[in-house]
């Protein structure tokens, strides 16, 4: 009788593991070229990205791309690509977000392409270019770029007596403020605990979480920069002067749905989300420039984006570094990308791009990528990213959570964070200087 | 067709043949070939789950041991391949050293603790009622309580999720009318409320189990029981419950593999409980490495869950078999 749950058990462990062994079996390797052009493979997710690389290849007949569309990086898309380098049969090129970057670099997947990328430099906006590398080494060219901008409920404002948006943080607090005194159920915004959100915020105010310094990576997660953005952040949420909900949560849209939660502090990409969740407020929302810290020096922050980096291995450098550069900034391509894949070009020339001049009726035919654009010009350059960022915005996450819930403080969330963040990267041997 | 009819045609030939002599030389090799075959046959039938067993069990378990017992070296910022070496237990202080991590352990042992004696106690029950003779609907009890384990658990999940979330939960809403607050989704909540998705899942499942059991006990032992005056409650206590000992014996060892396994539920839930930090459970904690990209973490954390998994099932075996030993 005694062996008999076991066996069941074993059974039932063995069909869970096969399962898992099936599954992991599902992706298959990369294709075999051909002779003649060179062929360069590229992955990638995000929709539109296959009708730029058709394309390319209608007007490069020397080099043949072929695209696989994989999950997307932070479903499993990224595991696969640096599964993919250590089998040693990893595409030419990959899409990686500007903050997984410098993560793939330290894990020696990407191959340096600084000598090639190198001529294409001043086309693209400048942080943006440094973010494609490491400490110097260019890894890869920049697609997109997401700077973040004031979301608000223009008609709410006016009605609680502010003709204007906040231009200072300062003002947003004075703001936040009167429309709770006026309202107790309405708040200017929310505080969310999307980490690269938070981070934007950070990056704003100047803060250098990750860099270099010679051959050690630096982090400082809780520097000066960073406890002015949690004080300030800190102070709304005690006084209750904006709501705690999860980002992106149906919380969230149900309360701006409902106008008790007045604008979103958010990257471009969040206007089309926004539009799409609150359907039946169209007409009423506007975007204004982010609130900075100092109004005589603006300067902005930027949550999102992604170059298509060279991963190691990859044969044919100078030609991957070429069709990316093209990607990124061609006429035709950038305006398919602008429309189906609604990016926002981190080429300087796509700033441009007549899609980008469309009036919006969501925001009351406000042409919104005017601010945006302006916003695009005000990014501090001096932010990097960090190799483990994975395990840092998890923690960090947790952290902002748990500060909106009011369990722990937002400066002790950014000091778990960087706690975390050092002992992740030792036990994964790297050094910290 | 099967070895045995083989053998059996074999010696029925022997032994109608008129002379032995001829027969036994002619048949002596053969009948040897067939005993060979005989013997590799069950080997033959074992293979297809010997070889799925040693290649998705064995080897990824040794893997994983393997894994365990490695760290990646890099040199300055890692920019060239790392080197895995060999670092002994090293991976092992570091994990137990991890607080995060040896708390989500104390944490699913202690809501299993709470639950599975609450689910089993529950399924139990029902399990019961479905099996006295007076239930009326009997089919349509059964069914019902069943279904939640028919809905996948994602979406039970899902569905459990919204009925949690402060803002749009008609459940805080209606105790918020009566003048209770309570939100599902704080600190202290957390515990419960993903105990009572748990719940909901499977005590259904468990029902049908112990139900089964108690469909087997053979009709003259409650029969003989009635016929003493023993009915009822008493009848479930001195009668039904010792006989169905072993499924719920079965039940608790799954129960307790399932929540040390605890990962859907708690996923589900960090949507609307942000609060719900990624590793609040040894699983979540486990994935957490390897979406870092950090395998040998992983396979670490994956390690000791496996052994506190087989101390768990294997200790509460031990316990009830002494128990069982003494009655």
């Amino acid at each position: 009788m005694k062996s008999r749950p076991f066996r069941a058990a074993t059974l039932a462990m063995a069909l869970t593991s096969l399962t898992a062994f099936a599954a992991a079996c599902g992706s298959d390797g990369s294709a075999e070229q051909a002779s003649g052009p060179v062929t360069v493979e590229f992955w990638g997710w995000a929709p539109g990205y296959e009708k730029s690389v058709e394309l390319f290849n209608a007007a490069h007949p020397g080099i043949k791309v072929t695209y696989s569309k994989i999950s997307p990086g932070s479903k499993g898309g990224y595991t696969k690509m640096l599964n993919a380098v250590k089998a040693g049969n990893a595409p030419c090129l990959g899409s990686v977000g500007f903050e997984t970057l410098p993560t793939f670099a330290a894990a020696g997947a990407l191959q340096d392409a600084t000598e090639a990328a190198a001529p294409y430099a001043k086309e693209y906006a400048p942080w943006a270019f440094a973010q494609s590398g490491v400490s110097g080494r260019t890894f890869g060219l920049p697609v997109d770029i997401a700077p973040m901008a004031l979301i608000y409920r223009k008609d709410l404002f006016t009605k609680y007596g502010i003709a204007a948006a906040p231009r200072t943080w300062d003002e947003y607090a004075a703001d936040a403020a009167i429309i709770h005194a006026a309202d107790p159920n309405a708040y200017i915004g929310y505080f969310g605990n999307d980490a690269y959100n938070f981070a934007g915020l950070a990056w704003q105010a100047g803060a250098k979480w990750f860099g270099t310094s010679g051959d050690k990576w630096t982090v400082n997660l809780n520097d000066p920069a960073t406890k002015k953005v949690t004080a300030f952040w800190q102070d709304l949420i005690d006084r209750k002067l904006v709501k705690t909900v999860p980002s992106f949560d149906t919380a969230l849209y149900k309360g701006m749905g409902e106008g008790t939660i007045l604008s979103d502090v958010n990257a471009v990409w969040d206007t089309p989300i926004l539009a799409d969740s609150v359907k039946q407020t169209s007409g009423n929302w506007a975007v204004a420039p982010m609130p900075v810290w100092d109004a005589a020096a603006p300067a902005t922050g930027n949550a999102g984006g992604s170059p298509n980096a060279v991963l190691k291995g990859c044969k044919h450098v100078k030609e991957a570094v070429e069709f990316a550069h093209w990607f990124g900034t061609d006429q035709a391509s950038v305006s398919n990308l602008i429309k189906e894949t609604g990016i926002y070009p981190a080429a300087l020339s796509g700033l441009e791009n007549p899609a980008l001049h469309q009036p919006d009726p969501f925001y009351g035919g406000q042409t919104i990528f005017d601010v945006f654009k302006e916003s695009a010009g005000r990014v501090d350059t001096g932010f990097r990213w960090g190799p483990v960022m994975t395990k840092t915005s998890g923690v960090l996450g947790d952290g902002l959570g748990k500060a909106g819930a009011g369990g722990l403080g937002l400066d002790a969330a950014l000091a778990e964070t960087q706690a975390q963040t050092v002992a992740e990267m030792k036990t994964q041997g790297m050094e910290i200087g | 067709m099967s070895p045995s009819s083989v053998a059996t045609r074999a010696r029925s030939k022997v032994r109608t043949g008129d002379t032995p002599e001829p027969s036994r030389s002619k048949a002596g090799p053969a009948r040897r070939r067939r005993t060979d075959g005989r013997r590799w046959a069950p080997l033959g039938f074992l293979a297809p789950f010997g070889t799925l067993f040693a290649v998705t069990f064995v080897a990824p378990i040794c893997y994983a041991l393997y894994e365990s017992l490695y760290k990646l070296h890099r040199s300055g910022l890692g920019l060239a391949p790392p080197s895995e070496v060999f670092t002994g237990l090293s991976n092992y202080t570091d994990a137990l050293g991890d607080h995060a991590f040896t708390a989500s352990i104390v944490r699913v042992v202690l809501i299993g603790l709470v639950q599975v004696p609450l689910m089993l106690g529950l399924a139990l029950v029902l399990a019961l009622l479905l099996d006295a003779r007076r239930t009326p609907f009997k089919r349509f009890f059964r069914l019902g309580f069943f279904l939640p384990y028919a809905i996948p658990g994602v979406i039970g999940g899902l569905m459990w999720s919204f009925l949690y979330q402060p803002d749009v939960s008609p459940i805080a809403d209606a105790l918020g009318r009566i003048g209770l607050h309570v939100d599902f989704t704080s600190d202290g909540m957390l515990p419960w409320s993903v105990g009572n998705m748990l719940t909901w899942g499977w005590t259904g499942y468990n029902m049908i189990v112990i139900h089964s059991a108690l469909k087997a006990i053979p009709g003259e032992f409650t029969e003989a029981a009635e016929l003493d005056g023993c009915t009822g409650w008493r009848l479930a206590w001195h009668i039904k419950i010792p006989m169905v000992r072993p499924a719920l014996v079965m039940t608790t060892v799954f129960s307790i593999i399932g929540m040390a396994q605890l990962y859907n539920e708690p996923v589900i839930m960090k949507a609307v409980a942000p609060n719900l930090a990624g590793d609040w459970t040894p699983i979540m904690a486990a994935q957490n490495e390897v979406a870092a990209n950090n395998y040998h973490a992983a396979a670490t954390r994956s390690v000791i869950l496996a052994l506190v998994i087989f101390v768990l099932s294997f200790g509460f075996m031990r316990f009830v078999n002494k128990r069982g030993g003494a009655q």
